[in-house]
């Protein structure tokens, strides 16, 4: 009897052990998967400047943009006026490119994926993979901190064994209203490689919304890519005719 | 002739098949160090003729730190001055121009990430074998602003023949988006595989337009008379380098080049070193020997000419003598077997048949040695030194020899 008494007990002290941690982890797959919807919606149609500065040189563009569920995309070059017309659909993984001027979509090759969106500090593959940070990742609540009177979680992000994944861990900074605050991505050997700051949080689109996403490379001072955003309207669906390779051959802007 | 040069000669004689052994050991040793050495420089002179010749050229004008960061904003703004300048370089050859991309090329089928690389193709037909390895099609013509050059395993990965078409999309020199379509007018095979599936040619002017170059290109590459030459024709552009700020212009020849390349050739000489090092040992050990016991059973020889009054020097310099005899009749017939068989070769050239191995090493073709004064004397000089001081060591028993004792040695 008494050894039963003992073996429950431990069995509960086993699980008020065990029990936070395995709620707090749900806690930060819950927590990030809830940021992600929030910040990408349902559907989105969004205007947004990209500037692309380096310590001799800086070039800024305006990029129109829908969006559709976790992983569909399609954007276009507006400005300037040279390159519009030039766009970019991403379905899936894969990503098109096409361009107006020789009227011809090129596929990505997998070997491309890694290289800068039309050379900013954005990778292709941080538009094509999105979705991969809710499939390809176990996340773990870190610490959290209050900032102006809101809570900060800081969870860190491992890939799930054998997930195709281009990094090797990722730091997120999420406010208590799902609003993502920072991404640092670190390679394989955990360095960092590149960190992710979202700023200007204002109205935009019916909710609180990061207006200013900027992309720094570890290590450089002064190379950085900043997208603003112009507009940004949140949508219940578009048609997923809009997602398609003969849409992206027919600019509509 | 001296009596003791004649008593040399004859000492020398007295045992033929061992001197004779003992010659031959000494001109093998020479006619292998010449023939290797020989063969060494010829083929690292083949091989960086070939990648000279393929694409890199002997010296480029280009923008500093161009080499290393490959971007595309780091240009040579007026390559005007720059190839007035090339031209007027003492031992320069020819001279092109070229500007780089890395781009996406797309066929129907396939797309890659590679070089494009604008050329002139007038001059680069001059400075590169290019022209000359086009093996379908045709070389662009100058003017020709949609045709372009594809390597033999970029066309198999992008499946592509004559006629296709290629769709190129880049960033231009002010970040714009380049993009152009351009027909396969050749297809080249260099035999070197990297350079055959990382680049596509297309003309510089064409080039210039797509990407927004404003005239401006990356490399100016010049092809000297010779290998000797470089030196000087470099040091010639770097005191006239045209002035350019932002980024600024450098001079670079084939080792800053090809690292590579200057790395491998290292590596082959300390290996050939170590070798040749082991030889020698070996060589030198099986004289000392014969020395040794051509001392040892004349000791009682040595006792009788002692007990006449010779002196040790005396008889140290008949000894000395005789080995020097040897030493210079095997190293003179070392010399000229192997300067005789070197040559041959030389006009014949050596086919290895590993062609698939050696075309990684950049060697196509044969392989010709190269005989030189270095690879002539070098290595019989050094065989000459080992044996003598083999020889001399020996010859220290002589002063230890009582004329008595050395009579009753058996």
């Amino acid at each position: 009897m008494k050894a039963k008494a003992l073996k429950s007990l431990c069995l509960v002290l086993v699980f008020s052990v065990a029990c936070p941690a395995l709620a707090l982890a749900q806690d930060a797959e819950s927590l990030v998967k809830a940021a992600f919807d929030y910040m990408r919606g349902k559907a989105s149609v969004s205007t947004a400047t990209m500037t692309i500065h380096r310590p001799d040189w800086q070039r800024s563009m305006t990029i129109r943009a829908w969006t559709l569920g976790q992983s569909d995309s399609i954007f276009y070059i507006v400005e300037p006026p040279k390159d519009s017309g030039n766009g970019t659909l991403k379905k899936g993984g894969e990503m098109w490119m096409y361009n107006p001027k020789v009227n011809r979509v090129i596929n990505l090759p997998p070997s491309m994926m890694s290289q800068g969106w039309m050379g900013s500090d954005f990778s292709n593959n941080d538009l094509a993979k999105t979705d991969s940070l809710i499939k390809d990742y176990v996340h773990t609540l870190e610490g959290s901190e209050t900032i102006d009177g809101k809570k900060v979680f800081h969870i860190k992000s491992m890939p799930k064994p054998r997930a195709p994944v281009v990094w090797g861990m990722q730091k997120l900074k999420i406010r208590e209203d799902h609003i993502f605050l920072q991404e640092d991505y670190y390679d394989e050997d955990l360095q960092l490689v590149k960190s992710l700051t979202l700023l200007d949080i204002k109205p935009l689109g019916g909710r609180l919304y990061p207006a200013k996403w900027r992309m720094q490379k570890a290590g450089v001072k002064d190379e950085y890519t900043v997208v603003g955003y112009e507009k940004l309207e949140f949508k219940d669906s578009l048609p997923a005719d809009l997602f398609t390779l003969s849409s992206l051959r027919n600019p509509r802007f | 002739m001296s009596i003791d040069l004649r008593m040399a000669w004859r000492n020398l004689w007295r045992n033929p098949r061992r001197t004779l052994l003992t010659m031959s050991a000494i001109a093998f040793a020479c006619v292998l160090l010449v023939f290797m050495l020989s063969w060494q420089f010829g083929s690292y002179e083949t091989m960086i003729n070939t990648a000279v010749k393929v694409q890199t050229g002997h010296l480029h004008v280009e923008a500093a730190d161009y080499q290393d960061r490959q971007d595309m904003r780091l240009v040579i703004k007026d390559p005007q001055a720059v190839t007035k300048m090339v031209q007027a370089a003492p031992g320069v050859e020819a001279y092109t121009v070229r500007a780089n991309s890395f781009a996406l090329v797309s066929s129907q089928e396939r797309t890659y990430g590679i070089l494009v690389v604008g050329i002139d193709p007038a001059r680069e037909a001059k400075v590169s074998t290019l022209k000359s390895i086009v093996r379908q099609g045709s070389f662009l013509e100058p003017g020709d602003h949609e045709g372009a050059l594809v390597g033999r395993l970029l066309a198999q990965n992008l499946q592509v023949k004559l006629g296709d078409e290629l769709t190129v999309l880049g960033q231009g020199r002010d970040g714009s988006i380049a993009a152009l379509v351009l027909k396969v007018r050749g297809i080249y095979s260099s035999g070197m595989d990297d350079f055959d599936r990382s680049s596509i040619q297309m003309g510089l002017q064409a080039f210039q337009d797509a990407f927004t170059m404003e005239g401006a290109a990356h490399q100016v590459v010049a092809i000297c008379q010779s290998l000797e030459e470089v030196a000087g024709a470099k040091a010639y552009m770097a005191a006239h380098l045209p002035p350019q700020k932002d980024p600024g212009l450098t001079v670079l020849d084939w080792k800053q080049l090809m690292p590579g390349l200057l790395q491998g050739i290292e590596m082959d000489l300390v290996s050939g070193i170590i070798f040749y090092i082991i030889l020698l040992v070996v060589v030198t050990f099986s004289i000392l020997n014969t020395f040794l016991m051509s001392i040892l059973e004349r000791t009682h020889e040595f006792g009788v000419l002692m007990a006449m009054g010779a002196k040790p020097g005396r008889l140290g310099r008949l000894v000395v003598m005789e080995s020097l005899a040897m030493n210079l009749l095997g190293v003179g017939a070392g010399m000229i077997m192997g300067a005789l068989i070197t040559w041959y070769f030389q006009v014949q050239g050596i086919d290895l048949g590993a062609q698939e191995l050696m075309a990684q090493y950049g060697i196509v073709g044969r392989i010709y040695p190269r005989l030189s004064w270095l690879s002539l004397l070098s290595g019989p000089a050094v065989v000459f030194v080992m044996t003598l001081l083999a020889a001399l060591y020996p010859t220290r028993r002589l002063w230890k020899l009582r004329p008595v004792e050395a009579m009753n040695y058996a």
